[in-house]
């Protein structure tokens, strides 16, 4: 706006006091024939922009070009604080900034309510006021170090911090600190959050997990002790009826000999029972630490131990050179064994062929025994791994069904993953998953 | 004339015994089987103490390792230290499958190890086996020092 100083109703100074109360950012430029400098002075003060006079109306252009340029540069710096506030208020953290003292000179709404403070009790107030007494002169020492090299800092990394609220209550907080260099000098802008329920949790967590570990454990050695205590009066069990079987065969009647049958056929899977569920312990139990071992290597020597089951079955087993993983080598042999031994039992009317694979996968080796037997029903997959699960009947295929759950827990104590794809009547392929080694033997 | 042979079998557990007993009663040879049910009994049957002074010396020690009080490895130690009863061999009969316990036993001075199988066929065929190898096989200590 450009106003003369002397207008016929009124005066260049009340156009000036209603534009300030009603626009105040838009420039005011007075253009006054006569004008001494001490009442320019005094128009600027008021809150004009600049004076011209029209004695030297040349300089009019100028003044408008500046006064236009201030306006868009104090328009910038308005916008940029109310961003700057606008964050700082909306922000789920609580931030204070803190002045080269140790001055609190601004606070957001979260900070006064995380710190228990009304929103005008913290301006001006000591930093140390919400740092726990005990903690208060380390504080002001790290707050000087900090002072003389401000550099931007992670929240709360690697250490636990508290915070002390306005009724003494302490509190775990992550703080992050950010020096803001302005013209009142350094300032510190802290960032505060209470991580009360996180570290709850954490703990809750970490208490979880004990237990669990915990009641495995004693699971374990339940289990380990059941078994390996049942087997001595089983042992006299099976024995006798056995005995009994030899000794009194074609003695007694016909029932006898079969109700001595049962007896016998009872006790004795009652103790594959046992071994199996002894084994599975093992699988903890005896475990050795993995280490760089060769697949191939470990695949040949089941192959020979199984030569028998392989060579009635009139069973081919094939692999190209396979990689050296890292894993407990008994083990990883039991896992071939246990899937081999499958393949070769649960045959089709072809004589089974086994293909053994190797793909990488991430930080993984993906093996793979794939055979050409009679598959398995989509609906028995969820079965497949559990304990002393079986989906044929004792006539049709031997065994207890503890194969499958005992590899599944070997692949998980590597840290790896089993399952499988089946067409049924045209074969199986089951994939595992063994850690690569860490050295980049591979 | 057959010749008969001596087993000392230290067992707590009699259906254990008398098991072997059975095995060893349908097996080809003449055997005369003693029990020492606690590792004391078979310390003195050995020693010829008390109610054992006119017993024999067995020509083999079965040895179960788990036994009450005095356990199989006291035994086994108190046999093989004794100048005279050293030379008899000493097999043991048990269930543990332990490392340490097989070493141990060695390192005691028994004459073998052997697991019990858990099926009667098998028990049976290990009995006769130890029978055949102890008492065909093995040329035994017999008579004069």
């Amino acid at each position: 706006m450009l106003a003369d100083y002397n207008l016929p109703q009124w005066s260049g100074m009340e156009a000036l006091e209603v534009l300030l109360h009603e626009e105040p950012s838009v420039p005011l430029i007075l253009v006054t024939g006569v004008l001494g400098e001490e009442t320019a002075v005094e128009c600027i003060k008021e809150g004009a922009t600049d004076y011209v006079l029209k004695s030297s109306l040349a300089r009019l252009p100028v003044a408008i070009r500046r006064a236009l340029q201030e306006k868009q540069v104090r328009e910038q710096r308005e916008l940029a604080e109310e961003l700057f506030r606008r964050a700082v208020e909306s922000s789920p953290s609580g931030i204070l900034m803190v002045d080269e003292t140790g001055k609190i000179c601004l606070s957001n709404a979260v900070a006064e309510t995380m710190f228990g403070y009304k929103c005008d009790e913290l301006a001006g107030q000591s930093i140390e006021m919400l740092v726990p007494d005990r903690f208060r002169r380390l504080h002001r020492e790290h707050r000087a170090a900090y002072h003389n090299a401000p550099i931007q800092h992670g929240l709360g990394k690697g250490r636990d911090l508290f915070a002390v609220r306005k009724d003494g209550g302490e509190f775990p907080v992550e703080i992050g600190l950010n020096p803001v260099h302005t013209s009142a000098g350094t300032q510190t802008m802290i960032v505060a959050v209470d991580i009360t329920a996180r570290k709850q949790a954490e703990r809750e967590a970490e208490e979880y997990t004990r237990e669990l570990q915990r009641s495995n454990a004693e699971l374990e050695q339940f289990a380990y002790v059941a078994s390996h205590d049942l087997q001595e009066p089983l042992r006299m069990v099976a024995s006798y009826t056995e005995l009994l079987a030899e000794r009194y065969r074609g003695k007694l009647d016909d029932k006898a000999d079969k109700y001595i049958g049962y007896a016998v056929d009872g006790a004795h899977r009652m103790q594959r029972l046992i071994q199996d569920l002894l084994a599975y312990a093992r699988v903890s139990s005896q475990a050795r630490p993995l280490q760089p071992t060769d697949s191939g290597a470990v695949l040949a020597s089941v192959v020979t131990q199984l030569r028998q089951t392989i060579e009635k079955n009139n069973a081919k087993i094939v692999w190209q050179h396979l990689p050296v993983v890292h894993a407990d080598e008994m083990q990883l042999g039991q896992v071939f064994q246990n899937l081999i031994g499958n393949a070769c039992k649960f045959h089709s009317e072809q004589p089974p062929r086994i293909e053994i694979r190797a793909t990488p996968a991430g930080d993984m080796w993906q093996l793979s025994v794939a055979d050409n037997g009679i598959g398995i029903a989509r609906e028995s997959s969820a079965r497949i791994f559990q304990m002393f699960q079986r989906l044929h009947t004792r006539e049709e295929y031997e065994g207890t069904g503890i194969g499958l759950a005992i590899a599944k827990r070997i692949v998980e104590r590597h840290g790896g993953q089993i399952w499988f794809d089946s067409v049924p009547g045209a074969g199986t392929t089951f994939y595992f998953t063994m850690p690569k080694c860490g050295g980049g033997i591979a | 004339m057959t010749e008969s042979f001596r087993i000392l079998l230290v067992e707590d557990n009699p259906a254990d015994a008398d098991l072997t007993r059975e095995i060893l009663q349908s097996g080809p040879r003449a055997i005369e089987l003693t029990v020492a049910a606690t590792g004391t009994e078979a310390v003195d049957y050995m020693h010829k103490r008390g109610r054992f002074a006119s017993a024999p010396t067995p020509d083999l020690v079965l040895l179960d390792l788990n036994l009450p009080g005095i356990d199989g490895r006291g035994v086994l130690t108190e046999i093989k230290h004794h100048p005279e009863l050293r030379r008899v061999p000493v097999s043991i009969l048990t269930s543990s499958l332990s490392e340490k316990d097989v070493a141990q036993s060695y390192d005691l001075g028994a004459n073998c190890y052997v697991v019990k199988p858990l099926d009667f066929k098998g028990f049976q065929a290990i009995v006769w086996e130890l029978e055949n190898f102890w008492f065909s096989i093995v040329k035994l200590p017999r008579g004069e020092e």
